[in-house]
């Protein structure tokens, strides 16, 4: 009788492995992070190529760190989409050899969804209005009949690409979020930026574009980071203040990569203490892809049954989130 | 509550997410008070510039859609200083909480009402940028259920634009989509076929046709899109 659940995560950067307790007790979470050179992106095949080198030693910490014998492993989970192509296939391939092995069953998930239901589980919240900032996401979301429903998105750039892009053009190596909020911490002169809010939807690629012609026109670094944050993070919590009054819930949650920016949580909270909403942030070593939202969400669906077999257990780069049922939640 | 701006008398209604509408009387009539807040979160430069430009379009565009045939509330007063507007106060329930209390038929029929006066706001040059359904209202008699006619009010301009491109009408139309599958999940194709119905009996098939292929086109560049 089992009782944890392996999860696999490889959409983007981050080849990680993780065990998960049916509790939610995080028993390990190995990754590895693949860091492209200084100036460039994420090029997804030298990125599988970095996961196929580390999947082994990943896998096996992940297990022997977790002390979890294989009579004890539930299933294996993970992330079947969305991503990038090679990344997802390395996932895919280290899963069905697991679940061959082990002759365990094989559990498909969103990694959006996982994000959300890793941060429900670490936050204690049970039907928040989820900010769900990365690299790959800028979306609010809210559960209703069944689906995590999109209320508000951007529509071309999300704010993780905004930040490494461009902190990109000014020379610094991706992924730039940490150093960009550095930056801004040094300036409080603010540079007019587009504040583009369509409805319930974003758009930020004209920030990046006048940010960089800023630059290049010699406004100094610190004070375009200052601005581009300023602007774009007012943007998502207007349009999450937006759907907060439209679906009157009562908690907040930010997860997601960006959710690790100390700026945009301030902002957000200011917001929801207005709206009398309680506001929550995934712990920051979990607010990044990592195997234990693939474990915790892998649990969560195959408690409801949700499996698929090894032949189906393949890839989808283009998966969004509110085309998946959630039986687990009510 | 007694208001912070606008006459005494006044009282909170409502407290959206970007301002708070209070009801009162303005020169003897039934009026609210549309007070853009101050955001605390936002950068004050930043902020003071959007709530005035706001303000200032919202005023600029409910006077220009009721000019197009739309429904709008209209105008008594507007103070840009201190991001007020002062407007006809409508007797209407947001549709966000009707659509759920309506007929098969009664949804149709607000739907194709809907589609009818977002084409004469689009067929004037005017995007509503905001058409959710929380800024829909829809009229009703003494006893609370929806009049034989469930005539529809426009309300909330503030992110309306004077515009003849059709990217932005089908913005428009996207927004009313990702609501209704957004917040009215059981109902939306319905709702959203009958809002086209509207539509086209406004502007005619072609027009339809047009701005229907837009709103895909805006979906195939959103993250993930679904590719059909």
């Amino acid at each position: 009788m089992g009782r944890f659940v392996v999860g696999i995560e490889s959409t983007a950067h981050t080849f990680s492995v993780a065990v998960a307790s049916r509790e939610g007790k995080i028993l390990s979470d190995v990754r590895e992070v693949y860091r492209p050179p200084v100036g460039s992106g994420i090029h997804p095949y030298l990125a599988s190529l970095s996961h196929v080198k580390a999947a082994p030693r990943v896998l096996r910490d992940a297990l022997l760190t977790s002390g979890v014998g294989e009579g004890d492993i539930d299933a294996v989970a993970y992330s079947m989409g969305p991503g990038l192509g090679p990344c997802l296939r390395v996932g895919a391939v280290v899963a069905r050899s697991l679940a061959l092995s082990l002759a365990k069953p094989i559990v498909p998930v969103n990694h959006a969804i996982g994000h959300i239901e890793l941060g429900c589980l670490l936050t204690g919240t049970a039907d928040p209005l989820v900010l769900l900032v990365s690299g790959g996401h800028s979306m609010v979301v809210a559960f209703s009949y069944g689906r995590w429903r999109v209320i508000g998105e951007t529509l071309d750039l999300t704010l993780g690409q905004l930040l490494d892009q461009f902190g990109r053009h000014a020379g610094l190596s991706s992924p730039c979020g940490v150093q960009v909020e550095g930056a801004a911490s040094k300036s409080s002169r603010y540079v007019p930026l587009p504040y583009t809010v369509k409805g319930n939807d974003v758009s930020f690629s004209g920030i990046l574009t006048t940010a960089k012609r800023l630059l290049d026109g010699g406004e100094r670094f610190e004070d375009i980071c200052f601005s581009i944050q300023e602007t774009a993070f007012a943007m998502m919590v207007e349009v999450t203040e937006r759907a907060l009054a439209f679906t009157g819930k009562k908690e907040v949650m930010i997860v997601g990569g960006v959710a690790a920016n100390r700026r945009l949580s301030r902002m957000m909270e200011f917001m929801t203490r207005r709206h009398s909403a309680s506001f929550h942030v995934v712990p920051p070593r979990f607010s990044g892809d990592c195997g234990s939202q693939i474990a915790w969400t892998g649990h969560l669906a195959h408690s409801k049954g949700v499996t698929t077999s090894v032949e189906e257990a393949s890839t989808r780069q283009s998966w969004r989130l509110d085309q998946v049922d959630v039986p687990w939640r009510e | 509550m007694r208001s912070r701006a606008g006459e005494g008398g006044t009282r909170v209604v409502y407290r959206g997410a970007e301002a708070d509408l209070l009801r009162g009387r303005w020169c003897g009539l039934d009026a609210v008070f549309k007070f853009r807040r101050p955001f605390i979160y936002r950068l004050k430069v930043l902020d003071d510039a959007i709530r005035r430009q706001r303000t200032a379009r919202e005023a600029e565009m409910i006077h220009d859609a009721k000019r197009s045939g739309a429904h709008t509330p209209f105008l008594y007063f507007v103070d840009m200083g201190k991001a007020l507007i002062v407007m006809q106060w409508v007797n209407g329930r947001r549709l966000k909480e009707t659509v759920s209390s309506l007929s098969s038929e009664g949804l149709e029929h607000v739907f194709a009402e809907l589609g009818g006066e977002v084409a004469r706001l689009h067929a004037s040059g005017i995007m509503h940028g905001d058409l959710t359904t929380s800024n829909i209202l829809l009229d009703y008699d003494n006893k609370g259920t929806t009049t034989n006619n469930n005539e529809l009010t426009l309300i909330d301009f503030g992110l309306a634009l004077r515009t003849t491109r059709l990217e932005d009408r089908a913005v428009d139309l996207r927004l009313v989509k990702e609501t209704l599958t957004g917040a009215h999940s059981e109902v939306a194709s319905k709702a959203y076929a009958a809002l086209l119905e509207g539509y086209r009996g406004e502007v005619g098939p072609g027009e339809v046709r047009a701005v229907t292929r837009q709103v895909a086109e805006i979906e195939r560049r959103g993250r993930y899109a679904r590719v059909e």
